[in-house]
């Protein structure tokens, strides 16, 4: 039985193999595919590849910049329209055709699953707006056939007609002047996609992969999605605006805010999303902290197609019960506004005259007694499960309101355990009593946020949470949109934030800056104050 | 040695007809789950969730809804068997697909934490016994005490602060870092590296491996302690026989005993409970694979009940249960070619 | 007046007490049972000495350090959390429902596999069989997956969780009942009782439990530290006990994000887990140890 003596032998090889493997990896040789490629640590997965289907941030952040162009963008700076696809364009005195003229050298991306053989061209513009608009066109009910940004702006009855001129112009004809038509068709969802990738995949049975495999003009291109876990990017060689340094981009899909953290201390991302423990990051001397403000608004909405939030009354007196202070101090740490009204004080239809309602445990324990709840009653509070610029923390905004209300005598039950995406759909389906969520404007239009996030139009959509539908307030968002005077228009807008006050269908809470935090070889700005992040023009050194 | 042949012939086909025993129990559990779980049985079982009426007739007429119980388990069955476990509820795609995708990861973190529980924590086990009731004895039993008690989340919590970010030794996170492109071919990563043919090959070798020691430590910790607590027991059990006191009394020195006798008669006591506390490790690497985000199923399963998804919960029962009986059996042979005696019918079960 | 004892006679401890006799030898485990008593002890009056309630939020008073740390304030001792919720009070109260909760979960599977395992052990053949591969299988099923199905079937929450752990544990129970029972039934004792013609329940009251009892509680030890480590890695994973309640698992995971700016919120509830573990295992060790050297003599 001499093997033992030599079992004890190996046993100390395996343990001296062992240590060399781990002392011998050499991070300098793995530099070189790390020096051009970009890890950018993401705070949830995209519901689609197609920014036109949906209008969660997360999804804008994953493609709109990424693997799209519009017709026209907005200026990062100024928040002006800016030529993109579109070079130049032109709109009719009374407002009612506007007619764009294309670029000529724009190239579609070449990869595994798509070749194309021609540049962008007016067909491709035509596809992409009729897709959305025409509800007998070929592709409109792939991926469900809703496309919630162009059906709240009601832009199926604004346009009446999209006319090919030639290759490379094309006219919209709309049906009434409507003062914030260039900002939704610079919005992120209003992105050019291949029309000669479409009729490939008709060919080939597969229409729904539009959605999935997606084909654009922007600076990179998709090379792999692995659900929930990551994707990777490359760079488009052909670029219109130039190719891109960078080898390869990939988004790391990491929903725990310290898990991002994490991963940045430890430098296995280049770029966090939402960082929490900002002191932290500042601190640290390899790390910078970025902010923008950002157009947003977090706010507490009912669902008042349930009792007992069908009663204004009792929405009203939660309304006095709630102390937002205390949620500026403790979930935004400070660094936000308290929201008296849905609109930030940086747009123009802001008006300084609305208050909200204060905090008043009297005046919301005499509301509730009006309404009939003098002992009180019991709701449930969705609580979104991940961090976004408006909402950092909403499980602890939930548990301060649970604690404020439990002051009035209504029990609250908090849920928080759904994953993101089906956090959502439940929501769109009307699951909530009352729900803790938020809107970043896709464009700088004041209308952005009336007519997405409460016109009785995004009640059918899904994208109103409170599926509160008010003739009066449509009509009011309506006429704002028919004239170009702003000042009208901020009169209209005044009228419709006081009646939102009265009715209460969701209470606005604060609006806040976006933050990131990033290593500090990585350079270029990426953050963005209106739409997803954009990186083009990133680099690392 | 025709008698030694038919032995383990017995051997084998008694394990295998506990393994078809236990599958069929199995099977039964599942099937009932889909009758326990909230919602509708036929939509638990299929995960169609936005089936139409229509798509839901013919789903029913499959598993042969409108039969009896026992027709309705024989089809579940066989639907089982042709590797139809239904679809998610949540990504919609087949559990089958889902699970491939995520097993081999589990695979890989729990044999690899098994073997290196039991390559540390039997030697320190009989280590413990050589000093009974010494200081080492005391000293190795108190961080075993440690080691056991210790949550296992909190555990990976304070290694990825400790390595990760303060040392920066190793990564915190997955089972290698996404700049590599690997192709999935057997799931297990370090043979798909091997197999692969990119420039980085080396390189991403490297990587994977230091992916895996923190995940591997923690998962391990638990049970190396109780294999330590196991060998000792085992060790100071052989060192009590008369084969032991004849050998000393024949003048054999201390460690010519251990090395020669003890050892070998000793690794073969712990083997047999090893098969065991598997079941235990599983539990702790399901912990652990949400801690590091590593892509197993136990990560999957934990995310599954927040989403609801009680296709999944069924699929990742029968199939993670299945591999434990399937290490169970691999040690059960192990023990029995280690030790002759396991071998006797009679001592088989 | 005590009575003069007239014979000389040898005295014979109870069974229990010869064991807390041996129990009692080795310093470390009274260490350890004297923070047993301590943990119960606490359990029991969390709500009476603990300085605030565990939900009261403190907003002027937010992630406060401990009071050893220079920003600490002495009225908070361990310091607060994001709300401003006492840590101290918060790990006072969590004592009764991570440690006292386990105990009573102990209690029930206890209880309920005892009464299994007495009820196979009188039976055999195919029945008995059967329901032994059923315990293997349930035995192989991962404690935390078996947790999972049971919460899908019942939907979270602290009680339910507790069910699951409850059946979690049951199956051991069942298991050494059944052996320690058949052990004792081949015994000579029994059979002489069984001549005299007592029924098997009868048998099985007086004659098996008094003599397997100390068995059941050094198993329900180890089952106990198992249902610490449970109901916390439930609670952890946000399956067990709803938001405020300050159960020890979910405060840890409540720390997690609030790991880099106040890590007292994470190092606390996990010294707090692995405390009662220790003292808890250190119990069973003396245990298991004394019914060693019991056996021996």
């Amino acid at each position: 039985m001499f093997t033992m003596t030599y079992c004890k032998f190996t046993y100390y090889n395996c343990l001296a193999l062992f240590i060399i493997v781990l002392t011998g990896c050499d991070s300098s040789e793995t530099l070189s595919l790390s020096k051009k490629s970009i890890i950018y640590c993401s705070e949830g997965a995209p519901e689609s590849f197609n920014p036109q289907t949906v209008t969660s941030g997360t999804t804008i952040d994953a493609t709109a910049n990424q693997l799209y162009n519009r017709l026209i963008e907005f200026n990062p700076t100024d928040n002006s329209v800016v030529p993109a696809i579109a070079k130049s364009w032109h709109v009719t005195r009374d407002g009612k055709m506007v007619t764009f003229y294309l670029r000529k050298d724009i190239e579609f991306h070449q990869t595994a699953y798509f070749t194309p053989t021609r540049n962008l061209n007016a067909d491709d513009v035509l596809f992409s707006f009729n897709r959305m608009l025409d509800e007998n066109h070929l592709y409109y009910p792939v991926s469900g056939g809703k496309y919630p940004f162009f059906q709240n702006a009601q832009l199926v009855d604004l346009i009446d007609n999209i006319e090919k001129i030639n290759e490379y112009t094309i006219r919209f004809q709309l049906s009434h002047s409507d003062s914030s038509f260039l900002a939704n068709i610079g919005g992120n969802s209003a992105v050019i996609l291949s029309k000669e990738y479409a009729d490939e995949l008709v060919e080939l049975n597969t229409m729904q992969e539009i959605d999935i495999l997606p084909i654009g003009t922007g600076p990179f291109k998709f090379k792999q999605y692995s659900s929930g876990a990551f994707i990777r990017y490359e760079p488009h060689a052909n670029y219109w605006r130039g190719k891109s340094d960078l080898k390869q981009l990939v988004f790391d899909i990491t929903p725990r805010d310290t898990g991002r953290l994490t991963k940045l201390l430890a430098g296995e991302c280049d770029i966090i999303a939402y960082p929490i423990a900002h002191e932290k990051i500042k601190q640290h001397p390899n790390l910078t902290l970025e902010s923008v403000t950002s157009f947003n608004v977090g706010y507490f909405g009912f669902n008042t197609s349930k009792p007992p939030f069908n009663d204004p009354l009792v929405r009203k007196a939660i309304s006095y019960a709630i102390n937002k202070q205390a949620i500026l101090e403790t979930v935004y740490t400070g660094q936000a506004e308290i929201a008296d009204g849905l609109i930030p004080n940086s747009s123009w239809a802001y008006d300084s005259t609305i208050t909200s309602q204060e905090y008043s445990i009297t005046k919301a324990q005499a509301l509730l007694a009006e309404a009939g709840y003098s002992n009180g009653f019991s709701m449930n509070l969705w609580a979104m499960p991940v961090q976004r610029a408006y909402n950092p923390d909403a499980v602890t905004m939930a548990k301060l309101i649970q604690a404020d209300l439990q002051k009035i005598g209504v029990d609250v039950e908090i849920v928080f355990d759904y994953e993101w995406s089906t956090f959502l759909r439940k929501i769109s389906e009307g699951e909530h009593q009352s729900v803790l969520l938020g809107w970043s404007a896709d464009h700088p239009d004041p209308d952005n946020f009336f007519s997405t996030l409460l016109s009785c139009a995004s009640a059918v959509t899904g994208s109103n949470r409170t599926f509160w539908c008010n003739e009066e307030f449509d009509q009011l968002i309506q006429s704002a949109l028919q004239t170009n005077n702003i000042n009208s228009r901020k009169a209209y807008y005044s009228k419709a934030l006081k009646l939102i006050n009265e009715e209460v269908p969701l209470i606005p809470i604060a609006h806040s800056k976006r933050y990131q935090a990033r290593a500090n070889n990585i350079n270029g700005t990426l953050l963005r104050s209106i739409g997803g992040i954009d990186f083009n023009g990133v680099t690392k050194n | 040695m025709g008698l030694l042949k038919t032995n383990m012939l017995i051997f084998t086909l008694r394990r295998f007809s506990l393994f078809f025993f236990t599958m069929w129990l199995l099977t039964i559990l599942s099937f009932s789950l889909s009758f326990l779980f909230p919602g509708e049985q036929l939509i638990n079982l299929t995960g169609e969730i936005n089936a139409s009426p229509e798509q839901l007739a013919v789903l029913a007429n499959e598993y042969q809804q409108q039969a009896n119980l026992l027709t309705q388990y024989f089809s579940y069955v066989s639907h089982l068997f042709h590797g139809d476990m239904g679809y998610s509820m949540t990504s919609h795609l087949p559990i089958m697909t889902e699970i491939i995708n995520r097993l081999p990861a589990t695979v890989e973190l729990t044999c690899v934490a098994l073997l290196v529980a039991m390559f540390f924590g039997i030697p320190i086990g009989f280590c413990a016994a050589i000093y009974h009731r010494k200081a080492p004895d005391n000293f190795i039993l108190a961080i075993a005490m440690i080691g056991y008690s210790i949550p296992v989340f909190w555990l990976g919590i304070l290694a990825i602060l400790v390595f990760s970010v303060q040392l920066g030794w190793l990564p915190s996170a997955g089972q290698i870092s996404l700049l590599f492109e690997i192709k999935h071919v057997t799931g297990l990563q370090l043979v798909d590296i091997l197999l692969s043919d990119s420039e980085y090959k080396w390189q991403a070798f490297q990587d994977a491996t230091r992916h895996l020691i923190l995940p591997v430590i923690v998962v391990a910790l638990a049970p190396a302690t109780i294999f330590m607590r196991l060998a000792r027991t085992a060790m100071l059990e052989v060192l009590d026989t008369h084969y032991i006191k004849a050998a000393k009394a024949k003048g054999l020195t201390f460690s010519q005993i251990i090395y020669r006798h003890a050892m070998r008669n000793a690794v073969i006591k712990v083997i047999r409970d090893v098969g065991l506390q598997f079941a235990h490790l599983i539990t702790i690497a399901m912990v652990t694979e949400v801690i590091f985000s590593w892509p197993g199923i136990g990560r999957w399963l934990i995310e599954s009940i927040y989403q609801r998804d009680y296709t999944a919960i069924q699929g990742g029962l029968i199939v993670l249960s299945t591999f434990i009986f399937i290490v169970h059996i691999i040690i059960d042979f192990v023990y029995a070619a280690l030790n002759p005696l396991a071998r006797e019918p009679n001592h088989g079960t | 007046m005590a009575r003069d004892k007239i014979y000389l006679e040898e005295e014979f401890p109870t069974p229990l007490m010869q064991l807390w006799h041996n129990f009692k030898q080795p310093p470390v485990v009274m260490i350890g049972f004297g923070c047993f008593l301590f943990l119960i002890a606490l359990a029991l009056l969390a709500s009476v000495i603990t300085p605030y309630s565990s939900v009261e939020n403190h907003l002027d008073h937010l992630l406060l350090p401990p009071a050893w740390s220079d920003e600490g304030n002495v009225s908070f001792l361990l310091g607060t959390d994001n709300l401003g919720r006492d840590m101290l009070s918060r790990l006072m109260h969590g004592t009764s429902l991570t440690f006292g909760l386990s105990i009573i979960v102990v209690m029930a599977s206890l209880v309920i596999g005892v009464i299994i395992g007495s009820l196979s052990a009188l039976t055999s053949g195919i029945k008995s069989s059967i329901l032994n591969h059923f315990l293997d299988v349930i035995l192989s099923i991962p404690s935390l997956l078996l947790a999972i199905i049971i919460v899908a079937i019942l939907g979270p929450g602290l009680e339910n969780t507790l069910w699951a752990i409850i059946m979690v544990l049951i199956p051991q129970f069942v298991h050494i009942t059944r052996n320690a029972v058949k052990e004792e039934f081949a015994k000579d004792y029994v059979l002489a009782s069984r001549l005299d013609g007592a029924s098997s329940i009868r048998i099985l009251w007086y004659s098996i439990f008094p003599n397997i009892i100390e068995k059941l509680i050094s198993q329900a030890t180890l089952a106990q530290s198992t249902a610490i480590l449970e109901i916390a890695a439930l609670g952890f994973l946000g399956l067990g006990a709803p938001i405020p309640m300050p159960e020890w698992g979910a405060m840890l995971a409540n720390g997690i994000d609030l790991f880099y700016i106040a890590p007292w919120t994470v190092y606390l509830p996990g010294l707090a887990i692995l405390f009662s573990v220790i003292a808890t295992n250190l119990v069973g060790e003396g245990m298991r140890h004394a019914l060693k050297v019991r056996k021996e003599n």
